[in-house]
């Protein structure tokens, strides 16, 4: 029972990293740019989840339209912090998304105040009994959403133009140029939709605990990257996996090793055990 | 022409500065280091709320020694590799008279240490780890050591609430550890049966997995360390699995944010702290009153300690009836006085003597539960 109860946190644990985590995978597959600010565009999420569905009294309307917004957010970001130093080394670009992090923290904590917002009505806290458990409704919420909408993108990403588009620009941007794709088109998309991810992933956080606040990126923020990593960077697949698995790892060990090992300890450890097997990630070819 | 106009602005800088500098010459300084930035922000504009406040309140009233007080607050981030050079910054630069830390444990030892080095007083407002008094004898503390808290909070549950059976929720940090070695250090007295003690990282905010083996260890009370801003949500994850156990948290907890974190969840949680809301003592009421006018929020523990260490500040000025440190510090040492916190003494080591106050929330709203007065229980180390 206690065994089953560990399993779905950690399922859905698993299901908000991977949220999370696979803006990040979709980033560095396209651009080779670690980009660390994406956890500012999570906590970015979480505050205009909130702030809507405040304003409105309507989360349906809430999420949407939040992650709507830190999508263009996401686009910005690209268009003026990265484009502009492409064409230098990977960690400029990677110091530069560290500073718009910190800078995306305290810009909250300036806005919103330090002591975080909360729900005026935190929406689908109510619980119900399922195979003995007792389940809150946003959990089967935070699960089924991130099913679907990743299912949603793989499906698209296989069946329209622009998907197939933007696979053939993350296998080849030279090829995929020269017939005519907009590599430009295809980035923007790509952070449109990664952005948007985050702040849907920020709104289910912000539903779990009823909290928004300025540093709730800091987490995300280093453990998407081990998640990536462990993924076999850029491979969405394997950061899907990733995900869940130290979603499970985190649920079972804050219980059995968490007095002598926190969760990021456990997170990093089991990180290092994986790499240590596997090198390459645990579906990493490249 | 541009230059005449840069020439006049430059002129014009300099006279605002002599000015600001002119009406700042006579006052009294007291070093303030606090987190106004980074993960402790909230604690730090409590804090400093609170101290603002003392601050004008005194020189309403005509200031100290004929002469009126100003705050120099700082910012260190909570962390002690900027509570350092701020420490040294106050006292080289600014030359104050005493030093206050409305900042956490880490940050006070390090600050601790450079105003005990330079012999000039410093008085820990709401930090807990019992190392920062024995920086020496010109360090203070006006809230309780950890342990002490812990101590209290064992007798709460086994005196006062009868319950036996306890899971213990501690947070990684020097305040959920010293908190839970006072705890165990007396649990057998008061018949407690630890049957778990979990830990978790001050980042966490999903408790799922553990709610759900604290439910399967069904104890009847929860002794969990915690900041408002992790217990909150712990709370609202313990009652949502159903777990009814009655959960019990210290001051970390004290702060109406937590209610609103919790929502319902947050109705019968109990803590012990230094702040009670139905106080009918004439200092705490008032300052409840005037904060919330000033501030613009509820009160909390954290804003009320500010208050405390500010006035306690003030009162040892009058005594000393100047600002030689030698002298403040033997008028801090015996200062006698009624605070918003509650009255304030200090033992031989700079630790304060005063009762732990119970509140539990009823109705959305921190109320009086009991007190706990029990000096042999309270002792401070004299070491």
């Amino acid at each position: 029972m206690l065994f089953l109860e560990l399993f779905a946190q950690g399922l859905i644990y698993g299901c908000m990293y991977a949220t999370i985590a696979v803006g990040l995978t979709l980033v560095y597959s396209l651009l080779r740019i670690l980009h660390v600010a994406h956890a500012g565009l999570f906590a970015l999420g979480g505050y205009l989840g909130l702030l809507l569905t405040n304003a409105t009294g309507s989360l349906i309307l809430a999420l949407p339209l939040a992650a709507a917004a830190v999508g263009v957010v996401g686009m910005a970001i690209y268009r003026f912090c990265y484009e502009p130093i492409l064409h230098r080394p990977p960690y400029v670009a990677l110091i530069a998304s560290i500073g718009l992090f910190i800078a995306l923290e305290e810009i909250f904590r300036l806005i919103f105040g330090p002591y975080g917002l909360t729900y005026a009505q935190a929406p689908l806290q109510e619980t119900f009994a399922m195979g003995g458990m007792t389940i809150r409704r946003v959990e089967i919420v935070i699960v089924v959403g991130s099913v679907l909408i990743l299912g949603i993108l793989s499906w698209l990403s296989r069946h329209t133009r622009l998907g197939v588009a933007w696979r053939a620009t993350v296998d080849d941007p030279q090829m995929a140029a020269s017939f005519g794709i907009s590599v430009l088109k295809v980035r923007y998309l790509n952070f449109f939709i990664g952005s948007a991810l985050a702040a849907v992933a920020g709104v289910f956080i912000s539903l779990l605990s009823n909290l928004v606040e300025p540093t709730m990126g800091g987490v995300p923020s280093y453990k998407a990257l081990a998640i990536i990593v462990l993924g076999g960077l850029g491979n969405v697949t394997g950061t899907l996996c990733a995900s869940l698995l130290l979603g499970v790892t985190e649920a079972f060990g804050t219980i059995y090793i968490g007095n002598f090992m926190d969760r990021d300890a456990i997170a990093f450890a089991f990180m290092i055990v994986v790499l240590m097997v596997r090198p390459q990630g645990l579906f990493g070819g490249r | 022409m541009l230059r005449s106009k840069r020439v006049v602005l430059v002129v014009l800088g300099l006279v605002i500065l002599g000015v600001a500098n002119a009406t700042g010459a006579d006052t009294i300084k007291i070093g303030f280091n606090t987190p106004l930035t980074g993960f402790a922000a909230s604690d730090g504009k409590s804090c400093s709320e609170g101290a603002k406040l003392a601050v004008d309140q005194i020189n309403a009233e005509g200031g100290v020694l004929g002469r009126q007080l100003e705050l120099v607050i700082y910012d260190d981030q909570a962390k002690p590799a900027q509570a350092i050079p701020i420490a040294n910054k106050l006292i080289g630069k600014d030359k104050v008279v005493m030093g206050i830390s409305g900042s956490y444990s880490g940050a006070t030892r390090s600050a601790a240490g450079v105003f005990q080095e330079n012999k000039i007083p410093y008085i820990s407002a709401y930090a807990i780890h019992p190392d920062i008094t024995r920086a020496g004898d010109y360090v203070f503390r006006t809230s309780f050591l950890g342990e002490i808290q812990g101590k209290a909070g064992a007798k709460l549950i086994g005196e006062l609430m009868g319950k036996r059976k306890v899971v213990m929720i501690t947070l990684q940090n020097d305040f959920g550890q010293s908190l839970a070695a006072g705890f165990k250090s007396v649990a057998e007295r008061y018949g407690l049966a630890i049957l778990n003690e979990y830990q978790y990282a001050i980042k966490d905010r999903q408790f799922g997995a553990m709610v759900a083996k604290v439910k399967a260890d069904a104890p009847d009370a929860i002794y969990a360390s915690g900041y408002y801003f992790t217990a909150g949500p712990l709370v609202s994850q313990l009652r949502a699995a159903g777990v009814t156990a009655s959960v019990i948290g210290q001051e970390g907890y004290d702060s109406q944010k937590f209610i609103e974190i919790a929502g319902d969840a947050a109705e019968g949680v109990i803590i012990t702290t230094s702040l009670d809301r139905d106080s009918t003592v004439p200092e705490t009421v008032d300052f409840m009153k005037a904060f919330e006018q000033q501030a613009g929020f509820k009160v909390d523990m954290v804003a009320a300690s500010g208050h405390t260490a500010v006035k306690v500040a003030a009162a040892a000025l009058a005594k000393a009836g100047g600002t030689d440190p030698k002298a403040l510090r033997d008028a801090i040492a015996a200062v006698e006085l009624k605070a918003s916190t509650g009255e304030i003494r200090f033992n031989a080591l700079g630790e304060v003597m005063k009762a732990v106050q119970i509140q539990v929330v009823k109705a959305g709203n921190w109320r009086h539960y009991a007190v706990i007065d029990d000096p042999e229980l309270l002792a401070p180390p004299e070491n």
